[in-house]
């Protein structure tokens, strides 16, 4: 008999450079197809990293309706949104709730969590700033006077690292428990694992998490370059002659309820979260543990919460960011949980891009499409496996998991490390 | 199995009007505003020129870590001192052993890069008015990894799990100026679920920058009394024209109950609640019938169990705009009834001003520290109580003294995120537990 509180997933959306959809992104990982070419959202050609994943052809009129909103908002909440509605769609929930009695229906909007993982803020929001720093010529008391007639009025607004939170809920009048984690790549993660331990608690019975980001803006693809951090041309998850990351940009979205909540409404369950893991390392900013220790902390953590054994696992999505020094300790972390008995490993970053607060969300929804499609998909990327990497089941073909759970992992600055376990609906 | 309860057991603040725990405290309980021209840039074009700056702040002073002070923008500055102050009246930090048993919850602001930064690359980058983003490949600020490290919404995060050594969970909020509150009550959530023992909890901001300052100007969401900087901040006055802009940090030490107990650890109040709604109205206005804030305070007060009989003291969220004081007095009503003629309320607001991101967590200090010493804060600046706000029991004046068995704080944040944190007198928790509750 499963626990009434135990959380299931009803609804899931996402998007990213290779679809506008779970299923168009799972498609696209089984075509070997990666979303990273030559940035168009800006003249590159001289950048030292010229490639990233950007959402093609994208008219953000298409993705978000309301055009006063659309004004208010920043191209990373267009995709917070645009994933947040794929998964209510999906789900039923607003539908359902609407044919409730009018008095019946403030309860159940109390109790609609929203969680949300966002990339804050970017040094090009304060760009806004520079007609006014030019008018003023530099003069602060000018910059003050002519404040009014130059900048947005609605600026601080439309900066805000918290609008997907602020308008999902205006949107669909969702009013319960709510966090916006505002916390590098593990963002998208933390909102699926603070959703569920909200749900678990009491804290709300149902609950929207989302991850978006759009990071992919020049003084920032600059900075990750100077850091170290980026490829010159592809990302190569484990592969040994990986050389960085690449960024992405988009968002994933899944509406999750109690399994009493789900079954009072007869919702369409695709999912369940078995139980999550988290630990950082105290390493600083950008810097990680050789050893793993983290990723290893975060995923015992997580077996633990959900009372599985590793051998339970049927695939992991590993975070497989394609930094010399990310994977090569990922995959000492896998070794010394699996040991010999590793099911099998893949990663979808070489695909989508590194999506920063939007992966983990991405991620673990790609990762529920595939375990439904029985399927570990490949890493078109990888040639020659990195001998510090050896053992590492990662294949270019794709294999078929061992169980239904998956485990996805993802990792973020400060050293974080957030580990989740999913079961796909079969 | 019971409930884990939660002790706070370190405070540290770093706030405009003191920067440690005593001398704010003092000028809390004083009325005294940190309210006052803006000293740190030239403000006198903007149609608000005052602010609560914190004053005589040098982090060189209270931070012998050269290299971490190099990675610090100002508000890192005032969470690392926050911090200090908190572990080391707590008297305990993480070890090899506890390590992976700490936990990092903070409530992080919103601007990453400072103004001269900004400046900097307007004036490499734009020419004739254009900005050329080719420019930006040979501008020195732009390449800085420094200046991006400091600019990152995780930096404080890394800042401090860096120097304490924590390695449990870990993580950064943002719901504008309910982070703070947001941030605590996290912290709460996963020592009790037994995802740590112990927490390092708070929230840091400074907006008082041109760009900063710039964003509510704009909104008309700061008072523009520039001749009057010291009574600007007047909630639930009649005549409250908008905020008082502040900066500054504060952080909570908490240690799961009975290893406090054990420890012998001074315990100033139990955590005891945590409530969390959205108000889902708009983007910057509470309704003014209170919901929202209502269902935060409510949920918080059950999340405690405790009785609206057993709440003496509400540290309002009172930010002194005409909108949000109406809105909480209307909540406050509806969650306390007739209670309300008895619970003490002020906002601290009236004297620090509003620190946003970080104004959470200085007020839930204020709480724990209102329950400790036995006296309520006072609400500076009120002359003529609203007509809307009269039904409470404002502390007004001189602080209120007298046994504190329940404290709330309440934070609303832009974006319509209300968090409220409930507080309880560690006699009553000891009595709760020794009679099996």
């Amino acid at each position: 008999m499963p626990d009434a509180r135990s959380v299931v997933i009803t609804g899931m959306g996402a998007l990213c450079a290779v679809g506008r959809t779970p299923d168009e992104m799972l498609a696209a990982l089984g075509d070997g197809r990666s979303g990273l070419g030559p940035i168009r959202g800006w003249d590159a050609s001289a950048w030292p990293t010229r490639v990233a994943a950007e959402i093609p052809d994208l008219d953000l009129r298409k993705l978000v309706k309301d055009r006063k909103l659309l004004k208010l908002i920043r191209r990373t909440d267009v995709f917070g949104l645009n994933a947040a509605a794929q998964a209510l769609d999906a789900s039923g929930l607003i539908e359902w709730r609407d044919a409730l009695p009018a008095d019946a229906m403030p309860a159940v909007n109390d109790r609609i969590g929203l969680y949300v993982g966002s990339g804050g803020s970017l040094c090009e929001d304060q760009y806004d700033y520079f007609p006014l720093i030019s008018e003023s010529d530099n003069q602060l008391s000018a910059f003050g006077e002519q404040l009014s007639a130059t900048v947005n009025p609605m600026w601080l607004l439309r900066s805000l690292p918290n609008n997907v939170l602020c308008h999902v809920g205006i949107l669909h009048g969702l009013k319960g428990a709510n966090a916006c984690i505002t916390n590098h790549g593990v963002s998208g993660m933390l909102a699926i694992f603070e959703a569920t331990e909200g749900l678990r608690t009491g804290e709300a019975d149902r609950a929207v998490a989302v991850g978006h980001d759009a990071p992919i803006a020049p003084q920032n693809v600059l900075y990750y370059h100077r850091m170290g951090l980026f490829s010159r041309d592809a990302l190569r998850p484990f592969d040994a002659a990986r050389n960085g990351s690449l960024f992405g940009e988009g968002a994933g979205a899944l509406v999750l309820e109690t399994r009493a909540a789900a079954s009072e409404r007869g919702a369409p369950v695709v999912g369940e979260v078995l139980g999550g893991g988290y630990a950082s390392e105290a390493t600083g900013l950008a810097a990680i543990r050789d050893d793993g220790d983290g990723v290893e902390r975060a995923i015992r953590a997580a077996l633990d919460d959900a009372g599985l054994a590793p051998n339970d696992v049927g695939m992991v999505v590993a975070h497989g960011n394609g930094t010399r020094a990310s994977d090569a300790s990922e995959a000492a972390a896998f070794a010394r949980v699996f040991g010999s008995s590793m099911p099998p490993v893949t990663g979808f970053k070489w695909s989508f891009g590194h999506l920063l607060a939007a992966a983990g969300a991405v991620e673990v929804v790609v990762a529920l499409r595939a375990l439904h499609a029985g399927v570990v998909p490949g890493i078109a990327t990888l040639d020659t496996l990195d001998p510090a990497c050896a053992g590492l089941t990662v294949s270019r073909a794709a294999k078929r998991p061992r169980s239904d759970v998956g485990l996805v992992i993802s990792r973020g600055f400060g050293g974080t490390t957030a580990a989740l376990l999913v079961r796909a609906q079969r | 199995m019971q409930r884990r309860r939660v002790a706070i057991t370190g405070i540290g603040m770093v706030t405009p009007v003191g920067n440690d725990v005593a001398s704010t405290w003092d000028a809390l309980l004083a009325g005294r505003s940190g309210g006052a021209p803006i000293a740190q840039f030239d403000a006198s074009g903007f149609s608000t020129r005052i602010a609560a700056e914190v004053k005589d702040f040098d982090l060189r002073a209270v931070l012998d870590d050269r290299k971490l002070v190099k990675y610090a923008n100002r508000s890192h500055g005032f969470a690392l001192a926050a911090a200090e102050q908190a572990i080391v009246d707590a008297g305990i930090r993480p070890t090899a052993e506890t390590a992976t048993r700490w936990a990092l919850c903070v409530g992080t602001g919103m601007i990453g890069v400072p103004y001269e930064e900004l400046e900097e690359v307007h004036d490499h980058c734009v020419r004739d008015g254009e900005f050329d983003p080719k420019r930006l490949l040979d501008d020195a600020s732009a390449n800085d990894p420094m200046v991006f490290c400091r600019s990152q919404a995780a930096a404080g995060l890394a800042l401090l799990g860096r120097r304490y050594d924590i390695r449990g969970y870990a993580t950064s909020v943002h719901t504008a100026c309910a982070s703070g509150g947001q941030a605590v009550g996290t912290a709460l959530k996963v020592i009790r679920r037994g995802g740590a023992d112990f927490a390092l909890a708070g929230g840091f901001d400074s907006m008082i920058n041109p760009v900063g300052l710039s964003g509510f100007c704009l909104l008309s969401a700061v008072s523009p009394d520039n001749d009057a900087p010291t009574r600007a901040s007047r909630p639930f006055d009649v005549t409250r024209n908008g905020f008082l802009l502040g900066e500054g940090s504060g952080f909570l030490v908490l240690e799961e109950w009975e290893s406090a107990r054990r420890r012998g650890a001074h315990i100033y109040a139990e955590l005891a609640g945590d409530g969390n709604s959205l108000s889902s109205y708009r983007i910057t206005d509470s309704p003014p019938d209170g919901d929202g804030p209502i269902q935060a305070m409510q949920q918080a007060l059950a999340d405690a169990g405790m009785a609206i009989e057993a709440l003496d003291y509400i540290n309002a969220h009172g930010t002194s705009t005409p909108m949000n004081d109406r809105s909480e007095s209307a909540a406050i009503k509806a969650v306390f009834g007739a209670h309300t003629a008895r619970i003490g309320v002020s906002s601290t607001k009236s004297s620090m001003g509003h620190l946003i991101a970080a104004a959470g967590a200085v007020e839930a200090i204020a709480c724990a520290l209102a329950i400790d010493r036995s006296e309520m804060p006072v609400n500076a600046n009120l002359e003529t109580v609203d007509p809307d706000c009269e039904h409470l029991a404002i502390v007004r004046g001189t602080p209120r003294r007298g046994l504190i068995r329940g404290a709330l704080s309440n934070s609303f944040g832009f974006g319509g995120s209300n968090s409220c944190v409930v507080f309880r007198h560690p006699d009553e928790t000891d009595a709760q537990l020794a009679a099996g509750r």
